[in-house]
């Protein structure tokens, strides 16, 4: 009574298929019951975890450890916790930090991985920064809603791009906020999701000039950028793929709602 | 700092809380979690020499699980009790594994009550299982990134996380039977 063709439908739900393949599942399971109710399964049990499950952060102690013992003198509390609210501030360095700013600008010259036509270097190395430095700091959100009537207006009010938002919860991805950031000495208006664990940040900039849009994966943060209607956006997060992709194509449908 | 370690930190410390989490749902102990990690980054330093480049997060990931099988081994030779009864009986300081390192943003009750049953069925899994589910649905890795992580074919990742998520159904459905 088993259909031979779960694990087609579960590398379906796993992102795991490409379009045509995609789309033979998605006309299998409208016909199979099976892989139906497996699909529903798995969406729920996916749900369940990310929602619910603990997702256990490293304490600031173990990463105080391990600094220590893989030899770093540089860093301090003090370097990792304070100070990134005003390295925020248009006219200094991001990489004024002391050991983390060092790292990324090494990480510079380390291409690693480019899928596309890539984002410059230094820029991509400067949204990683901006999306660390998020993640780390005080500074993710200036203003925290999950209302898009209220964060995208707020981007009229504060930046000169004003980029679409929406809330994508149903989606599986929440509007956190908005916030301005200045990435390669340019303002940027960046719409901050969640996606399970993960905050995923989207920066959005006009007049980029030589940009092409692209994937790219630096220091283990993966980057996604396109361009629509004047405006350039990067999507980061340290989510797969799939995920990346999934949050553009639904910035863009809503944009394209709003038209 | 010299540049192969800062390239080191560069690319692995990124990924320290994906390593903590792996560690901790496989060790289901803090303390332990934090050894392994620390371990597995030593290790790590020792053999960055042979990362071949491309995303670390599988690379550090598959180090800290060979840390944690052989702390475990370490572990089983001193203490009587046989791993098959620590992970089915559900008892000694496995409720202690559960807490938050950091704030809970959902502060109500029953976000907090629904979170530890679920952390308890999915603690009470077999290894092999609670691990593929952790790299899946936690991290969020493809299934080239976990058989890279767990050394295994990706058609095994593939039946195993089949395996994984009808056995985390049938308990969580138990569960729900037992709290009702």
């Amino acid at each position: 009574m088993s259909c031979t063709k779960l694990l087609t439908t579960q590398a379906y739900i796993d992102d795991e298929l490409d379009a045509a393949a995609a789309l033979a599942a998605e006309r299998h399971i409208e016909t199979c019951a099976e892989c139906a109710a497996l699909r529903a399964e798995g969406l729920a049990i996916r749900k369940a975890l990310r929602e619910q499950a603990s997702y256990h952060r490293a304490p600031e102690k173990l990463r105080a450890a391990v600094r220590q013992k893989i030899g770093d003198p540089v860093s301090s509390p003090s370097v990792a916790k304070g100070g990134f609210g005003a390295l925020a501030k248009p006219g200094r360095s991001f990489f004024a930090g002391a050991g983390f700013g060092a790292a990324l600008a090494l990480a510079a010259s380390l291409l690693i991985f480019v899928l596309g036509a890539p984002v410059r270097d230094e820029m991509a190395n400067d949204v990683v920064a901006a999306h660390i430095r998020s993640l780390i700091g005080t500074h993710l959100v200036d203003v925290a809603s999950n209302d898009h009537h209220t964060v995208k207006p707020w981007f009229a009010g504060h930046s000169d791009v004003s980029p679409p938002v929406g809330d994508f919860a149903k989606a599986g991805f929440t509007l956190v906020g908005g916030r301005v950031d200045y990435v390669d000495g340019r303002r940027a208006a960046v719409t901050v999701y969640r996606h399970g664990a993960h905050v995923m940040n989207v920066f959005a900039w006009k007049d980029l000039g030589d940009v092409k849009p692209g994937t790219r994966l630096r220091n283990g943060y993966r980057l996604l950028s396109w361009e629509k209607h004047g405006l350039f956006f990067c999507a980061v997060s340290d989510t797969g793929q799939s995920e990346l992709v999934r949050l553009s194509q639904l910035i863009q449908s809503s944009d394209r709602a709003t038209e | 700092m010299d540049e192969r370690r800062r390239r080191f930190e560069a690319l692995l410390l990124p990924h320290l809380d994906a390593a903590y989490n792996l560690a901790r749902w496989l060790s289901r102990s803090a303390a332990e979690a934090e050894d392994v990690v620390q371990d597995a980054m030593l290790r790590a330093l020792k053999s960055f020499d042979r990362f071949r480049g491309g995303d670390a997060r599988p690379w550090l990931l598959a180090i800290v699980r060979n840390c944690h099988r052989t702390a475990a081994k370490r572990r089983a030779s001193f203490v009587s009790v046989p791993i098959d009864e620590e992970i089915d009986g559900m008892t000694g300081d496995i409720p202690n594994a559960f807490r938050a390192d950091t704030p809970d943003p959902e502060s109500a009750a029953t976000a907090n009550a629904e979170r530890r049953k679920l952390d308890t069925v999915l603690a009470a899994l077999p290894e092999e299982f609670r691990e593929v589910l952790i790299l899946r649905e936690l991290e969020e890795m493809s299934y080239r990134e976990i058989a890279e992580a767990t050394g295994v074919p990706m058609g095994t990742v593939m039946s195993r996380l089949a395996r994984a998520r009808a056995l985390l159904k049938e308990r969580w459905l138990q569960s729900e039977g037992a709290s009702s």
